[in-house]
């Protein structure tokens, strides 16, 4: 017997119990369809954090104080800034102090964080300028009141490329605009576009007191480096800051590239983790099949019976019921899949997730629906062929 | 017309229940010959069942040897019976045995399936088969939809499809009320007058006149 003969057989076997098969496929159904929904949350979730912290730049160090949020009570400083450049290998350093303000334009206002920095804070925290220029170090270094803005910023405000060179208002001081930022893209916390950027004197002036910097972002020339000017940088910091050589460090250093590889690892398994979870229902759902051809078996005892009477080997009774079971999984899987990808679509439309699934994952899941098929079809399927004509074609 | 289509020699079937074996047939010789309606008569509890295993290729015998259209089948495995059994022999059963939810048509073909007979060719001998039979308007019934007598000549079309060297009926008219079972009978007179070989096995006399020859079966072995 062909196999598209015994497809079709399976196929006409199932039209007979519908209700039955449909009951028996929803175990896999709901198996596949969870795993293709929670792997592709996870995957998606993976690919975003991965995303959102590489584009806040690889060769980044950022070292913060203990604590504290800059101003008096920070103990980072300029001095500390100065000092930190002179180590090699460093492209760019850029320290940060940070306030809350509401920014306004035409009327229209928003409240959000306004970074002191400097001009090579651009480079340092991998931002494209869309529009304008970034401030430079001469506006720096004379307290020029010019701002830049991240693109959520801009949006909010109403404001785009017609718009660089006017004046805006930060907390109700007068700022000449000169450049929006690229938006990097991403959403939930802290997005990185919804920010505000002076000179860093323009802080402390104004809004913060005291001169001490909230963090210093550094980046660095070469990546096989950065072990090494970490060392450095904490080694100057504890000098500076005079620690003895038994306390703590008053500040930390956060390593970009590290944190990526935590984060992505962590995501990675939790997708792992998901995906082990959505395969055991597909498992229940396999033993729901098994247990729907033990009785198919037991109920169709006399038609196996006519079936090996009229010239039926055991195999070909064997092939009829394995086809059976992996014509119910398999098309389960197909419609799980179908299912699945409807329920991400519908997850990440109203969570706000992003959803990724990979067509190596489908086929996964797909063959996973036929392996449970092949596992939970084999063993009734046994039972089928091994049945002795005479007493199966008594069997009432 | 000489050639044998059975050969029976020596045969026993003993049952082995835990400490006692139950003899079922002791030394039977039968020979059948091409072209032959035999009728094996018996009452119930005489082995004519295990007879029919044994004949129908459902069952090896204990000891002796089967020679079936001059192949020796005694020691065949499951595999080797089963295409016996598709190729050689066609089945008739009291209870009819049709296959539930499936058409007249279907039930026809499906010996030729597992011949692994082509779609267009099974549709074909089977419509041949049942327009033979006179149920040329029933194909696309299914059994639930067809008296006992038009089932159980259903099943007759079904045995005859292949052009089995042997058509073993099993009490074919035992469900059947008397007149449907006088139609079943003759049909395989008829079958039987156009040099089908038939064997017949029942517990009733009368049904075994329908027979050119009768064998005899009591307590397992064969009487004349």
């Amino acid at each position: 017997m062909s196999l598209f003969e015994l497809v079709r057989l399976a196929f006409s076997r199932l039209r007979t119990g519908r209700l039955r098969a449909a009951l028996t496929m929803l175990g896999v159904i709901i198996g596949v369809a969870s795993v293709v929904a929670l792997v592709g949350v996870g995957q998606g979730t993976t690919s975003n954090i991965t995303e959102r912290l590489s584009n806040l730049g690889t060769n980044l160090l950022t070292i913060s104080a203990a604590g504290a949020n800059g101003g008096a009570s920070s103990t980072l400083t300029h001095e500390d800034v100065d000092a930190l450049r002179s180590i090699a290998g460093i492209a760019g350093i850029a320290p940060e102090s940070s306030t809350q303000a509401t920014v306004g334009a035409d009327g229209e206002t928003t409240t959000t964080s306004i970074i002191g920095t400097t001009a090579d804070y651009a480079a340092v925290r991998a931002f494209n300028v869309w529009q304008g220029t970034f401030f430079t170090d001469t506006a720096v270094e004379q307290n020029l009141r010019v701002a830049v803005l991240g693109a959520t910023t801009a949006d909010d405000l109403g404001l785009d490329e017609t718009s660089i060179g006017r004046e805006i208002s930060i907390g109700g001081l007068p700022f000449r605009l000169v450049g929006i930022l690229q938006p990097k893209g991403g959403s939930g916390f802290q997005d990185p576009d919804d920010q505000v950027l002076v000179p860093v004197g323009i802080v402390s002036k104004y809004f913060v007191s005291g001169d001490g910097v909230r963090t210093i972002g550094l980046s660095v020339t070469d990546e096989a480096q950065m072990d090494t000017v970490q060392a450095e940088v904490t080694s100057v910091l504890r000098t500076r800051h005079g620690i003895a050589s038994t306390d703590e460090d008053d500040f930390r250093i956060f390593d970009q590239a590290q944190l990526l590889e935590t984060a992505s690892s962590i995501s990675g398994t939790l997708t792992l983790l998901l995906g082990g979870i959505a395969s055991i229902s597909l498992i229940v759902g396999g033993i729901g099949i098994m247990n729907i051809m033990l009785v198919s078996v037991r109920e169709r005892t006399r038609e196996i019976g006519i079936r090996k009477a009229i010239g039926a080997r055991g195999r070909d009774i064997m092939l009829q019921f394995l086809i059976e079971a992996l014509t119910l999984s398999v098309l389960g899987g197909v419609i799980g899949i179908a299912v699945g990808l409807g329920v991400s679509a519908l997850i990440s439309r109203v969570g706000d997730i992003t959803f990724s699934i990979s067509p190596t994952t489908l086929a996964v899941a797909l063959l996973f629906s036929l392996a449970v098929g092949v596992v939970f079809g084999v063993w009734p399927a046994r039972q089928a062929a091994r049945l002795d004509p005479i007493n199966a074609l008594r069997y009432e | 017309m000489n050639e044998q289509i059975i050969s029976l020699r020596g045969i026993e079937r003993t049952y082995d229940m835990g400490r006692v074996t139950v003899p079922a047939l002791r030394d039977v010789d039968l020979d059948v010959a091409q072209g032959e309606f035999l009728a094996i008569v018996g009452p119930s509890g005489s082995g004519k069942s295990t007879m029919m295993h044994i004949l129908g290729c459902l069952d090896r015998p204990t000891a002796g040897t089967y020679l079936l259209a001059g192949t020796p089948v005694e020691d065949l495995d499951d595999d080797g019976l089963a295409r016996v059994r598709s190729r050689t022999i066609g089945f008739v059963f009291q209870s009819y045995n049709l296959l539930p939810r499936t058409s007249a048509l279907d039930n026809v073909a499906t010996p030729l399936l597992y011949q692994g007979a082509g779609r267009a060719e099974r549709v074909r001998r089977a419509k041949a088969a049942l327009e033979r039979l006179g149920l040329g308007d029933r194909m696309d019934h299914e059994p639930s939809e067809l008296s006992g007598g038009q089932q159980q000549r259903v099943a007759i079309a079904r045995a005859l499809v292949t052009d089995p060297a042997l058509i073993l009926a099993d009490e074919p008219t035992g469900n059947l009320d008397q007149a449907t079972g006088h139609e079943v009978l003759e049909l395989f007179r008829e079958l039987h007058a156009a040099g089908s070989t038939i064997v017949l096995i029942t517990h009733d006399a009368e049904v075994a006149q329908a027979a050119s020859r009768q064998v005899h079966i009591r307590d397992g072995r064969l009487v004349a």
